[in-house]
């Protein structure tokens, strides 16, 4: 895949033709000050520079996989083993309901997209510091660091999609049963996995600005995500989360646009779980803005933070 | 019209304090409050004040000054890497910085690959660099390893690349921070060559270095930064003597002294290290003899001149020694003064000799001197032999290291007793 998305890039291919427009171009005039620059001025330049979005996008990838001796199997298990060891727990011992399909599948699909998202957060976190080397030396648009990190999800993604795939084969051959739901509505299912790196980078910017400031916060977001995970409809379905809750409390349910996330993806490939309207358009509002909000404050503090790496 | 104007640049960084930070939170808590409230407090650093420049197209303008002048800042702000905290920049053109050369190399890709990465971050159109790629290769003089990943490329080759990439993207303007303080020889030079020749072209280069003698050869304007702020602009020979005369001023061997080449009645031509047969050396071994020569011109009949010389090795004056009488120079011209540094005195270690010469008019008590702080430098380098390598010898150590005449005997009345 990574190949193909080298190819696509054009990268290692000659040019076939080319006009020498480019080198005749007329100087530009540009200018450096203090003042900030406007948020549109930033998406245009990002827009400029999106190669080199793909070329840290790779890079971050090949980093994540090079020194894999297990290669291939350590891909699997590591991820399998804490499933394997929650539906122990979770599935048999406390007998936790799991919307009438088997724990492990239940519990496989919610953790995908949890799994792409805490990671996700993890990474862009640390993106700004990680290239620290880079961003001290040459110029590109800062924003590309974080937005670059999320990268390996989609590898991530692909490892655990596989999974569920033979997951499903098995309980097919086992029960007779195909719990995968084939269709369009599987496009939900990616849409949800989409949204869930979306929301790892919109977290993920408001706290890598400030692990350049504070060194702990990469640790601290690690317990706030423990938290996190509690109130998402991971290891329960959402049914029981809103059981013990009062009526009138429900929304804080919706606000957590990581259980629409996953409910929309349970739904999308299991056809199991609450996707509502209401839930879904709370999901991607609650997220735009965290986004919104994250690009003003990375914009804002970026001159700082550099100073501060 | 100019390709580059900076008015009122100026950078701040905020400073906490060393005592703030290094004070447990609990122990800073329990402090009295007058005194947590002085050291909680930050302190601003201004790294750049006040640096207002314009610069035409075909300028190569050379940046000098002491370390932590804000010469690399300078380019940083103009690199954009960093945001200015006053003032402000307008530029014409594509600007090409090499702040390290080989920043944003992934040693994991192939050479060809990597050029179109750092194109692509140096915001060049990629159909541009692709049709460049050859011309990269082959002064970076890498052809052969093309599809080789950078990993496996020598220093030297990286460095060539990453120098190769940086001038054929077509810059307007390029930063070149310390770029010669590696590679080799022939590579340098032919570096400030190539600087040279984009610069008659239009290009604009703003350099960086230390090496007074490569910024005397290339530029055109020199700035002298000093503590953030431009101390002089203007032409090189100028700019540079005045550099060079006040870091030797800093050396503070004496407060009335000042480094100087030369005054009324003389000017120091050169000083050298050289041989026992007169050549030109630049190490001494320590089994020879060895002479510093100072070759100065005198303008006026009727002098005579007493030189004095002091060695110092990292940092600390070793010795100083005079001549002991005033020679005559009785005709103006070019004279010669020989100092014997004999073998088997100096360790091996580098050296840094002071040069002084004293005139004085016949008749006259008033002095004239002329001081070369660190006019030159050199390294006393021994003879390595198997049963006696150089390092962990351990039978002359020290700044100095005589060879001194050793007797032993036995005493008188031990012998008749």
């Amino acid at each position: 895949m990574l190949l193909a998305l080298r190819r696509w890039l054009g990268l290692g291919t000659a040019v076939v033709a080319e006009s020498a427009t480019a080198l005749d171009q007329k100087p530009q005039k540009w200018v450096i000050e203090p003042a900030r620059v406007g948020l549109i001025a930033r998406a245009e330049e990002l827009w400029r520079y999106r190669r080199i979005l793909w070329f840290f996008a790779s890079r971050r990838i090949k980093e994540r996989y090079e020194d894999m001796t297990l290669g291939k199997f350590w891909l699997f298990a590591q991820p399998l083993a804490p499933i394997l060891i929650s539906t122990a727990i979770f599935g048999k011992m406390l007998q936790v309901p799991s919307d009438g399909v088997p724990y492990f599948l239940f519990f496989l699909a919610g953790n995908s997209c949890w799994r792409i998202f805490e990671r996700g957060v993890m990474r862009v976190t640390r993106s700004l510091d990680q290239n620290r080397g880079l961003i001290k030396k040459v110029y590109f648009p800062r924003l590309i660091a974080p937005i670059s990190a999320v990268a390996p999800s989609v590898t991530e993604f692909g490892v655990l999609f596989t999974l569920l795939v033979v997951t499903c084969i098995y309980y097919f051959v086992k029960d007779g049963v195909f719990y995968l739901r084939l269709g369009p509505q599987m496009l939900v299912g990616l849409f949800a996995i989409v949204m869930a790196a979306f929301l790892a980078i919109s977290v993920g910017l408001w706290t890598t600005v400030m692990q350049t400031r504070h060194k702990d916060v990469q640790y601290s977001i690690r317990y706030f995500m423990q938290l996190w995970h509690y109130v998402t409809p991971v290891i329960f379905p959402l049914s029981e989360l809103l059981k013990v809750m009062p009526e009138n409390l429900r929304f804080i349910a919706y606000l957590n646009p990581m259980s629409s996330v996953v409910e929309m993806y349970k739904w999308g490939l299991l056809g199991i779980g609450h996707v509502s309207a209401m839930s879904v358009v709370f999901g991607v509002v609650i997220t735009l803005a965290i986004f919104s909000g994250g690009v003003v404050y990375f914009n804002r503090s970026e001159a700082a933070s550099v100073d501060r790496l | 019209m100019d390709s580059l104007v900076a008015e009122g640049l100026g950078k701040c960084y905020i400073l906490s304090r060393e005592e703030g930070k290094s004070r447990p939170f609990w122990r800073r808590w329990r402090a009295p409050r007058g005194e947590s409230e002085s050291t909680a407090k930050t302190r601003d650093f201004w790294a750049l004040r006040d640096v207002s420049f314009r610069v035409e197209p075909g300028t190569i303008l050379g940046v000098i000054g002491p370390n932590g002048a804000g010469k690399t800042t300078l380019l940083k702000v103009l690199a954009r890497v960093i945001t200015p905290t006053t003032g402000r920049v307008v530029g014409v053109g594509r600007v090409v910085s090499l702040l390290e050369l080989g920043a944003g190399f992934d040693p994991d890709l192939p050479a060809q690959d990597n050029i179109l990465m750092n194109a692509a971050i140096l915001g060049i159109p990629r159909a541009e660099a692709q049709r460049r790629i050859k011309e990269i290769l082959e002064f970076a003089e890498v052809e052969q390893f093309t599809a080789s990943p950078l990993r496996h490329f020598s220093s030297g080759m990286y460095l060539r690349l990453a120098f190769s990439v940086a001038i054929h993207m077509n810059p307007q303007i390029l930063l070149a921070d310390e770029i010669l303080a590696v590679g080799d020889q022939a590579f340098q030079e032919r570096c400030l060559t190539k600087v040279a020749e984009l610069g008659r072209d239009g290009l604009t280069v703003l350099f960086v270095s230390h090496d007074m003698d490569a910024i005397m050869r290339i530029c055109n304007r020199v700035m002298w930064l000093h503590q953030g702020a431009i101390r002089k602009l203007g032409d090189p020979e100028e700019v540079v003597d005045e550099y060079q005369n006040a870091i030797w001023s800093q050396a503070d061997i004496a407060q009335s002294e000042r480094g100087r080449r030369s005054n009324r009645f003389a000017e120091v031509l050169s000083v050298r290290l050289v041989s026992s047969t007169g050549k030109d050396i630049g190490g001494a071994p320590v089994s020879e003899d060895v002479f510093i020569k100072t070759r100065f011109r005198t303008t006026k009949p009727g002098l005579t001149v007493k030189s004095a010389l002091d060695l110092s090795t990292k940092g600390t004056l070793i010795f100083r020694t005079t001549d002991s009488e005033a020679r005559p120079l009785p005709q103006a011209g070019i004279y010669e003064v020989l100092v014997k540094i004999p073998r088997d005195l100096l360790a091996e270690l580098p050296y840094v000799a002071t040069v002084g010469c004293i005139f004085k008019r016949e008749n006259e008590t008033k002095e004239y001197p002329l001081l070369m702080y660190n006019a030159l430098s050199f390294l006393v380098y021994g003879t390595e032999t198997p049963d006696a390598p150089a390092s962990g010898r351990l039978d002359r150590v020290g700044y100095i290291a005589p060879r001194l005449e050793w007797t032993v005997r036995q005493e008188a009345y031990a012998a008749g007793a």
